[in-house]
């Protein structure tokens, strides 16, 4: 995944004029999977004002899509009867959904403060080197801000799952694991069964 | 709800004691007392301030922290001061901040010399620099839309263009996409900002991050000037700047702020139509038609040619007038017409005749309402009229009494209408039957006037429909309806005028200031031209003519059949904008002379015009035109006429001279003069009382003057039923007529045919979107690209009016009226261009 | 143990997550209680009583704020802050995973305090499991009668939604949560008007942190005078106190308000590793300034936090040991702000990208002294500048760091540029020089 930070998207593009301006579909002309569509009418039943289903309704289409790609956000649009443009500045606003493609499953290593103070940045970084040697695929791995788990750090969150306290040693396992899709580092994940912290154990 | 009354409050700022208005803002007011508060972000016609440059910070007395002014109201007693250290620390800190990332290429950018940025670093900034990291660099400037150039390096987000489309043209296709220092201005997926109203942000623009392709690198601040006038491009009349260089040229067009007219907004027409001004197509010099074909001539055979065939044929002259036709070159044309050639037969009125008392009727001050009394109404009732096409200010007007004052909107159109979005109640009718539907409202509203069964079904409407929207309107405070011409077309006009009418009387407008009706022509001098005198049965201020004359319809059928032998067209072409397109073509061929004025030669003229007098353009033109809402208006001339054009008022004027009708008038202004004194309910009207903001008539004393003029009473007529089948409705464009045509920037928003049509029927017919098909009605038929639309009412199918090709006049007679809609032979699916033709209610966004 | 479980008291109950569990140990009898047998005003009067301040980080009486909550009929709502982001903090996650009930129960309390019908809980998005239980509690406390229509039978109705959030800390200042609820960019509001008056859809809006809500049972339940037996002074109850870095046993533990932060650090968390000692620490998430070990003695309150010249904030102590230097934290701080802005407002925007900037030519040795003076008044002009609190957030921390350890700031500035001319030299030296040397004079 390209750094944001080098290589801000967008800015440098000029807008593509043989496009159509991005109006609200017009629900006749748009095609979108049930269960999206399902899922977007329910989110948007929940609040007094169907606006506020802009988040759920983004993450279910990232789930089905798995990134908020023109066309899920288009699909969106129609349900919600908002421009794409809403969307988008939405969509683009928040670190969870991915607006750019090449991955549907996440590792984020927190590298906060906290984390910081106790390793994180080589932990990240034996991390990012395994998956660079195991060529890993599809997953969105960056560095990420506090995740809320100091306790636990230096720490991980692998599609939510939160894993830790990481050692640089751990690096191999967890992008094979990942790789492998099975569970990475078992008994080390905050809601496991029984999980203590080392010095509690 | 009534206008706000506001008290005044004193307040201390930088030690002066000054007053405004309560709940003014600190930045506002401070201006009272001659104190300048700098800022980038606050700029209330886009609503709410947002507080994001920080560039207006305060210190105030009690309050630890500063304070923005821009969203600080005043209050009693307070006590500010905008000059201690604290405030200039923090004004130098802010300037610094900005200039952080902006680069220092004032030099070469078009804003220099009028740009906030420089003027605000210069006079409130610490005069240095200490940021010595590399700035953000970026390609530029990169094309936003045709008309819109974007500079990001230059952008210091402040908003300004993002609420413009958010909050304002709510066409919400602008936004900021990402976050923190990684903010910048686009669209979704690198789409093109193309919507009615884009042009604005280039003058919200308070850096040179936003430029006008059209006026990019041609001129300096130090070369130009200003000159104001009014936009003739449709009835908005919206208040215009001309930018213009050495007296001949039109560089651009900036708005002018009325709040009684345009609230400072332009659409784009507006905006970028100058373009046509200085078109290579424009006609420059007087044509007579020679071997077929037009050919220029002198002014000195071209009038002798006029004036031979207008003599000639007499009283058996016709004459329309429509387009920018300025109230003295109507008055002018009444004159010539009436006085010189003896002949009643005058009209401008695409949509079908109204009799003299209905016109005076609604011109009555007590039924008419302004435009700024949308600001502040209870309820908009928007009937068979689509305002960003055909009034496009109005729409931005509505759109903001709903947002920022809470008026419910309700919607009674035939087509989905783009303010559905913002409607507490929607009607759809069959297209044609507005007087069924204005009927079934009337009597939802409990009119005493109605009457007739199965209204609802006669409208081609739901019935809870109506009864919501009845519902939504029942003691309402203050209303305005803003009609539409459209809702009383053909035949049966006069009797959807009397429904409309029964409506109006039913909610009560006559008898509350703030409401009444604003009629939405389809020409944009409309009422001017009207109250001038070109209307059949109607002299100079609605006053009963000696003679009763032909209407548009019986005219076109007169020429055809040869009762009538000459037509004078003033800025219009029938086979463009009046309905029946084949009854005029016929009407055209028979006329033995067909003399116009045009600043194009259009389709009509091409075919049929005997002689051709060049017409002044928007900036060339002096004269008044009357809004809407009675306002008169004074059009400026701006830049020299263009090649040999000559003013119309002039032309006309000699040829009424020629037929023996001569006015002694030198100047439009003294046409002006002359028009006042044949119109009672203008009497005393001066230039200099109209100013440059304008006058309503109905506002001054003179108003009285426009004589009696009953409501009328009686039981409304029984509206006819619907035909069978799919039922076509002509809806105009904002782009489909000539100013977008002969504008090289505006060329590729012209739109092709289309026919809109319910998911239902396309699917019974067999089509999908994108197919081509063939519309066809009593032998005549037009080409036209499918688009579905979630909104259309099955039974109902809508093509454009007004394209250049494929025109839906050649299938209208402005009735309900079926139609076939069947595969074209060889209508493969082609991609529809949407940019063109926007979908009806798509261009609203999330509120 | 100077511990103190009132919060906490139960976690260790296996299936406490579970209604069954938690009623089973006297849950939900507060929430009928307020529901059915103590009018809104009683409930007020309560809170207020019970001297409850905010735990989210600004601290301010929960009571009060709920007693600005116009009364009347109109559309109200409760938001419950669970946007946990500040770093260091990690306590609402804990309440939330192992008791969530009690959260619910602390809502349906905060509602019936502002009067309000409809609740949301605005979860960060990164508490997926989290959220997923919550999602299951509000479930069972909705087949239960205890939200929805007529809640515990009374005639207050409560909807209650858990809303969750995308990724993005600026989200945890509360009208950016509410704009962010409202399904926008979360880009904090003007104030005023603040939310109380005009908050989530233009309607009243009372919005309490998790820890704050969680709190509310036990005072309805035992009263606002055993509340504040708890404490001190202005500093009422128990807090639970994130503790993280370089301390032996970083964890969540629970404490009157009161007790030394010395006795946090070294008794119950631990203190430094063998051999380190505490060079600093944040006593209320990253956004608070430094204090240095000077400070170590001072009362845990909201108080004596202020008084040494930081904050309390959300309870998390972020303790730093005398082997960290101090630039790459500053740089790691400010990298986070910078990345967190929303990018609303000038000063926050421009000043925290300035900073990071600043403080990356630094760390590589590019800078001198004089960047140092430059980057310390940047902090000035972003302080009370800005819309919100974010960049005063980064500024003051960054400040702080500045005027505790410019002595380290400026030996890092000429060590580093030192090192950089050592590295460039010798590539010369041998290079160029010796090229220069071969080819002998000319």
């Amino acid at each position: 995944m390209a750094d944001r930070r080098l290589f801000p998207l967008g800015w440098d593009a000029a807008n593509d004029l043989e496009k159509d301006p991005g109006l609200v579909p017009d629900p006749a002309e748009v095609e979108l999977p049930d269960a999206l569509r399902t899922a977007i009418v329910a989110a948007m039943a929940r609040y007094p004002d169907s606006h506020s289903a802009a988040l759920p309704a983004l993450a279910s289409a990232q789930k089905v899509h798995g990134w908020c790609s023109p066309l899920a956000i288009h699909q969106t649009a129609a349900v919600m009867q908002v421009t794409p443009a809403y969307l988008s500045s939405v969509a683009t606003f928040y670190d969870m959904l991915r607006t750019e493609p090449g991955a549907d499953r996440y590792v984020f290593v927190c590298t906060s403060v906290a984390c910081h103070l106790r390793n994180a940045k080589a932990v990240y970084d034996a991390i990012a080197e395994e998956a660079r040697d195991q060529d890993l695929q599809g997953v969105d791995l960056r560095e990420f801000e506090c995740l809320g788990a100091c306790d636990m750090a230096p720490m991980a969150s692998i599609d939510g799952r939160y894993v830790g306290p990481l050692e640089e040693s751990d690096a191999h396992e967890l992008v094979s694991a990942v790789k492998e899709k099975r569970e990475v580092l078992p008994g080390r994940g905050l809601d496991d069964p029984g999980y203590r912290l080392p010095w509690n154990a | 709800m009534a206008r706000p009354e506001l008290k005044q409050v004193t307040f201390e700022i930088d030690g002066r004691e000054i007053s405004a208005a309560e709940g003014t803002m600190l930045v506002d007011a401070a201006k009272n007392g001659d104190v300048e508060i700098p800022f980038f972000c606050y700029e209330p016609k886009l609503g709410a301030p947002v507080g994001a440059c920080r560039m207006c910070l305060v210190e105030i007395e009690g309050v630890p922290k500063l304070q923005t002014s821009c969203s600080t109201p005043i209050r009693d007693g307070m006590v500010v001061n905008t000059t201690s250290e604290r405030v200039k620390k923090a004004q130098e800190a802010v300037v610094e901040f900005l200039l952080v990332n902006h680069p220092l290429d004032c030099p070469v950018c078009d804003k220099g010399g009028e740009c906030p940025l420089q003027d605000i670093s210069y006079g409130w900034g610490g005069g240095k620099s200490r940021f010595i990291e590399p700035k953000r660099h970026f390609r530029k400037p990169l094309e936003l839309s045709p008309l819109v150039a974007i500079d990001r390096e230059r952008c210091i987000l402040c908003y300004r263009c993002v609420r413009f489309s958010q909050e304002i043209a709510e066409d919400y296709q602008l936004v900021f996409l990402e976050r923190g220092d990684h903010t910048y201005v686009g669209t979704h997926d690198g789409r093109p900002y193309v919507a009615p109203f884009s042009g604005n942000i280039l003058e919200l623009c308070p850096v040179g991050a936003l430029t006008s392709t059209a006026y990019r690198f041609r001129a300096r601040p130090w070369d130009i000037e200003q000159a104001g006038s009014v936009c003739t491009l449709c009835p908005s009349q919206c208040n215009l700047s001309f930018t213009i260089r050495d007296d001949a040229k039109v560089l651009r067009v900036l708005a002018r702020d009325n709040h009684e007219v345009d609230d400072g907004w332009l659409c784009d027409k507006g905006r970028f139509g100058y373009e046509a001004i200085h078109s290579p197509e424009r006609v420059r010099a007087p044509m007579v038609r020679d071997g077929g074909t037009l050919r220029e001539v002198s002014w000195d055979r071209a009038l002798a040619d006029a004036a031979g065939a207008l003599k000639k044929a007499g009283a058996h002259t016709a004459a329309l007038a429509g387009g920018a036709t300025t109230n003295e070159e109507a008055f002018l044309l009444a004159h010539l017409l009436r006085e010189g050639l003896g002949s009643p037969h005058l009209d401008s009125r695409a949509g079908g005749a109204l009799s003299p008392e209905q016109l005076r009727v609604l011109a009555r001050p007590d039924l008419s309402a302004r435009v700024s009394d949308i600001d502040h109404a209870d309820v908009v009732l928007v009937v068979e009229t689509e305002l960003v096409d055909e009034s496009p200010i109005l729409d931005l007007r509505v759109r903001k009494a709903a947002r920022r004052n809470g008026a419910k909107v309700v919607t009674l159109t035939s087509r989905p209408s783009s303010l559905d979005r913002n409607a507490d109640a929607t009607v759809r009718f069959a297209p044609g039957a507005a007087e069924a539907a204005l009927s079934a409202l009337a009597s939802e509203l409990g009119s005493p006037r109605a009457s007739g069964s199965r209204l609802h079904s006669r409208a081609g409407a739901e019935p809870g429909m109506i009864g919501t929207a009845a519902e939504a309107m029942r003691d309402a405070g203050d209303v305005v309806i803003l009609w539409g011409e459209r809702a009383a077309q053909g035949a049966r006009a006069g009797q959807a005028v009397d429904a409309l009418l029964a409506v109006a009387a039913a909610l009560g407008v006559a008898d509350k200031p703030e409401s009444g009706l604003i009629e939405v022509p389809t020409e944009t001098n409309a009422r001017g031209i009207r109250e001038a005198g070109v209307a059949p049965g109607l002299a100079p201020g609605l006053t009963e003519a000696p003679h009763e004359g032909m209407g548009a319809a019986a005219t076109a059928d007169a020429l055809s059949a040869g009762d009538l032998s000459a037509l004078l067209l003033l800025n219009t072409d029938p086979l463009a904008g009046y309905p029946e397109r084949g009854a005029w073509e016929a009407a055209l061929e028979s006329a033995t002379s067909v003399v116009a004025f045009s600043e194009f030669v259009t389709p009509g003229l091409e075919e049929h015009a005997t002689v051709v007098f060049p017409s002044e353009s928007n900036a060339e033109r002096e004269g008044t035109v009357t809004h809407p809402d009675g306002r008169i208006q004074r059009v400026r001339q701006a830049i020299g006429l263009q090649g040999e054009v000559r003013s119309g008022w002039r032309v006309l004027a000699e040829l009424a001279e020629r037929c023996g009708a001569g006015l002694d008038v030198l100047s439009a202004p003294q046409v002006f003069a002359a028009m006042v004194a044949a119109t009672p309910f203008l009497e005393g009207l001066t230039l200099e009382e109209v100013g440059g903001l304008g006058v309503r008539w109905a506002d001054r004393d003179s108003a009285a003057r426009l004589g009696e003029a009953a409501m009328p009473d009686g039981a409304l007529e029984q509206p006819p039923e619907l035909p069978e089948g799919l039922r076509l409705g002509a809806v105009p464009s904002l782009w489909a007529g000539p100013e977008a045509q002969h504008s090289p920037s505006l060329r590729f928003l012209v739109p092709e045919q289309r026919a809109e049509l319910a998911p239902v029927d396309a699917h019974r017919i067999g089509v999908s979107s994108g197919d081509e098909v063939e519309v066809s009605a009593e032998g005549n038929s037009v080409r036209a690209k499918v688009a579905l639309r979630h909104g259309v009412q099955p039974g109902s199918v809508f093509l454009l009016a007004g394209t250049a090709r494929d025109n839906a006049t050649a299938l209208t007679d402005g009735v309900p009226r079926s139609v076939e809609v069947r595969r074209a032979a060889g209508g493969d699916r082609v991609p529809l261009a949407a940019a063109a033709a926007p979908a009806p209610g798509a261009e609203t966004p999330p509120t | 143990m100077p511990e103190t479980k009132v919060l906490t008291a139960n976690l260790h109950e296996p299936d406490l997550h579970k209604l069954e569990t938690y009623e089973r140990l006297g849950g939900y009898a507060s929430a009928r209680k307020a529901a059915l047998d103590m009018p809104q005003d009683k409930v007020l009067e309560e809170l207020e009583a019970s001297g409850l301040r905010g735990r989210g980080g600004a601290g301010f009486s929960m009571g009060k704020k709920a007693s600005f909550i116009p009364k009347g009929a109109m559309d109200k709502y409760l938001c419950c802050n669970a946007d946990e982001s500040e770093p260091g903090t990690f306590k609402d996650r804990l309440l939330m995973q192992k008791n969530p009930h009690l959260l619910v129960e602390g809502c349906i309390i905060g509602a019936i305090a502002a009067g309000a019908n409809k609740a949301f809980i605005f979860i960060r998005g990164e508490y997926e499991v989290q959220a997923t239980i919550l999602d299951a509690a509000v479930e069972e406390a909705r087949s239960a009668g205890y939200l929805g229509p007529g809640i515990f039978g009374s005639d207050f109705d409560l909807d209650l939604v858990v809303h969750r959030g995308q990724g993005a800390y600026i989200c945890g200042e509360e009208s950016a949560l509410l704009d962010a609820l409202e399904g926008k960019r979360g880009n904090p509001r003007l104030k005023p008007p603040f939310p109380a008056n005009q908050g989530l859809y233009q309607g009243p809006t009372l919005i309490n942190n998790v820890e704050t809500l969680c709190n509310t049972p036990a005072i309805i339940e035992k009263g606002a005078d055993w509340f504040k037996g708890m404490g001190v002074d202005k500093s009422t109850g128990t807090k639970l106190v994130s503790v993280s870095g370089n301390v032996k046993r970083p964890g969540n533990y629970e404490i009157e308000l009161g007790v030394s932060v010395r006795e946090i650090i070294f008794d119950i968390a631990g203190g430094p590793h063998e051999g380190r000692e505490v060079k600093a620490f944040f006593p209320g998430g990253s956004s608070a300034p430094v204090l240095t070990a000077d400070s170590l003695d001072e009362p845990y309150t909201f108080e004596a936090m202020a008084e040494a010249g930081s904050m309390l904030g959300s309870g998390a102590i972020i303790v730093v040991d005398d082997a960290q230097p101090i630039v790459p934290l500053a740089l790691r701080l400010a990298e986070f702000y910078r990345h967190e802005s929303c990018g609303k407002c000038v000063p926050c925007r421009e000043g925290t990208n300035w900073t990071v900037k600043t403080l990356e030519r630094i760390e590589e040795g590019e800078a001198t002294p004089m960047d140092l003076e430059i980057m310390s008044e940047v902090q000035e002009n972003i302080i009370g500048n800005c819309l919100c609190v974010l960049g005063d957030s980064m500024a003051m921390p960054i400040g702080s760091m500045i005027k505790h350890f410019r002595g380290e700031f400026e030996e890092h500035i000429e060590g580093a540029r030192a090192d950089k001319d050592r590295e460039a030299m010798p590539a010369f030296g041998a290079g160029e020089l010796a090229a220069a040397a071969e080819a002998g004079p000319t």
